[in-house]
């Protein structure tokens, strides 16, 4: 047979590309499951971690069976929010169906496009506030968890990711514990445009290396627009949580003096 | 073992290797040899890619028309790749290392190492010859990878499978973690490999 005429290079490429289609279809399907179990048990180790539930290397030993017992162990509960902070879905935290938002891509967009959106927060017994951060680093998407104490204010803890950041440099973001720990104890400023500042050439210090102002944190270096990148995604999602946190938050935990003051609250009451 | 055979297989891991002695697959050997692990899997991954390719396009060799034959050996590649990688991503305890060596996975379709062997030995001999040769290219191949990741995280973390070897006390090494020191550790090797074997060495 002629195995250089037109017609057969045509039908046999097509052949191949169909069976070859086929095969890669079918691997997909199959192994779906297993692959997205994978992906839920890293996004609730990366909550846990940013909620101090464990140390992050620990969650990171601790097989994804276990991983979903110990979310559910230690979730209070959670909710979507909208932009006015109010409260606008439930997600469950029962084992066998744990909710989560893990696309936060189109949320992203929204947020941006200022339209609907269902942000979600997870409150942990411990009094942790855990929200997520989105947006774009160097390469591809950079996201992460951001915790808050009880009192809505003050970071807890946090853990960042990215798709594909250059190893060594834009990749400490995830590698660095000190870049992440970093965040603890500081502040964002809900009411700023400037929400969170992640700062090039290194965040004012006193002479002990403590952070002079209270929402800003060391940018890395050799790391430039990753650093913008994930300064910008806090900016924006912690802007859309403003209300959540800036006005519903008071009504919450041992601040219930304030209630009266509270506009949230008395918005509800009515 | 007939002669031919075993001069298949030893040839690709001394004589011929992919790395120190033709020079391919250069760039992943930079990029993922900081940990043992990440190596481990690569060097893994590469042998089954290259070996079950090496294997499929010998068994439609006599049937790939001429003027295509590059870009159905690229199909090919392309969905022993993708495979490998659904598969690192589906089970538990390697989810977390297709994550680290993220791009990396999917770059081995653009390894010289696969499509040069499919082009130089399978298209012409059979089935059986063409995926030892594949598979012995991918082991002299992963072979400099776990040479040079060995040293890597011994000097730069201190660490070997991530258990800590050297005394607490040993200050890491930053260089040997970036990508340079790879290149500097290659070249050490390929002079050792030189070295060692005169019939390298030009008259």
């Amino acid at each position: 047979m002629n195995t250089n005429s037109n017609a057969y290079t045509v039908i046999y490429t097509t052949l191949v590309v169909v069976v070859v289609a086929a095969v890669l279809a079918f691997t997909a399907m199959k192994l779906k499951p297993a692959q997205s179990a994978n992906a839920k048990a890293e996004t609730l180790r990366q909550m846990m971690s940013a909620a101090q539930v464990k140390p992050t290397d620990e969650l990171y030993a601790t097989k994804n069976a276990d991983i979903l017992q110990l979310y559910a162990d230690n979730i209070d509960r959670a909710f979507t929010v909208g932009l006015d902070g109010a409260e606008n879905g439930t997600l469950s935290t029962e084992k066998a169906r744990i909710e989560l938002v893990d696309n936060l891509k189109p949320q992203n967009k929204a947020i941006k496009a200022g339209g609907e959106v269902t942000l979600p927060v997870y409150i942990f017994k411990s009094g942790i506030t855990v929200v997520p951060v989105y947006g774009a680093g160097l390469w591809g998407p950079v996201w992460g968890y951001i915790a808050f104490q009880p009192d809505g204010k003050t970071i807890a803890g946090a853990y960042f990711d990215h798709e594909s950041e250059t190893p060594g440099l834009g990749a400490k973001i995830k590698d660095e514990a000190w870049f992440r720990e970093s965040l603890i104890g500081e502040t964002p400023d809900f009411s700023s445009e400037n929400v969170f500042e992640i700062v090039k050439g290194g965040a004012p210090k006193d002479a002990e290396g403590h952070s002079l102002i209270d929402n800003q944190i060391d940018a890395i270096t050799g790391a430039t627009m990753t650093s913008k990148g994930l300064d910008a995604a806090i900016d924006t999602w912690l802007g859309a949580y403003a209300k959540y946190f800036g006005e519903g938050s008071c009504c919450e935990g041992e601040g219930e003096h304030d209630c009266e003051n509270c506009e949230h609250h008395k918005a509800e009451e009515e | 073992m007939d002669k031919k055979l075993k001069e298949t297989i030893l040839n690709p891991i001394l004589k011929g290797n992919p790395i120190t002695v033709l020079i391919l697959g250069i760039c992943s050997s930079l990029a993922v040899t900081v940990q043992l692990k990440g190596a481990l899997v690569m060097a893994l991954s590469v042998i089954i890619v290259t070996g079950l390719s090496s294997l499929v396009c010998s068994l439609l060799r006599n049937s790939i028309p001429n003027r295509v034959r590059i870009i159905v050996q690229l199909v090919v590649v392309a969905m022993m790749v993708i495979l490998v990688d659904q598969i690192l991503k589906a089970g538990e305890g390697t989810y977390a290392i297709d994550k680290q060596l993220s791009v990396y996975i999917g770059l081995i379709i653009t390894n010289c190492i696969v499509m040069g062997r499919i082009e130089a030995f399978a298209l012409g001999n059979k089935p059986i010859p063409s995926l030892l040769d594949g598979l012995a290219n991918g082991v002299g191949y992963g072979m400099i990878l776990i040479i040079v990741a060995f040293f890597r995280e011994l000097l730069g973390s201190g660490t070997l499978f991530g258990l800590r070897v050297l005394p607490a006390g040993y200050i890491p090494n930053n260089l040997v973690i970036l990508p340079p020191f790879a290149l500097i550790l290659l070249g050490c090797i390929i002079w050792a490999h030189r070295a060692f074997d005169k019939d390298l060495q030009e008259k």
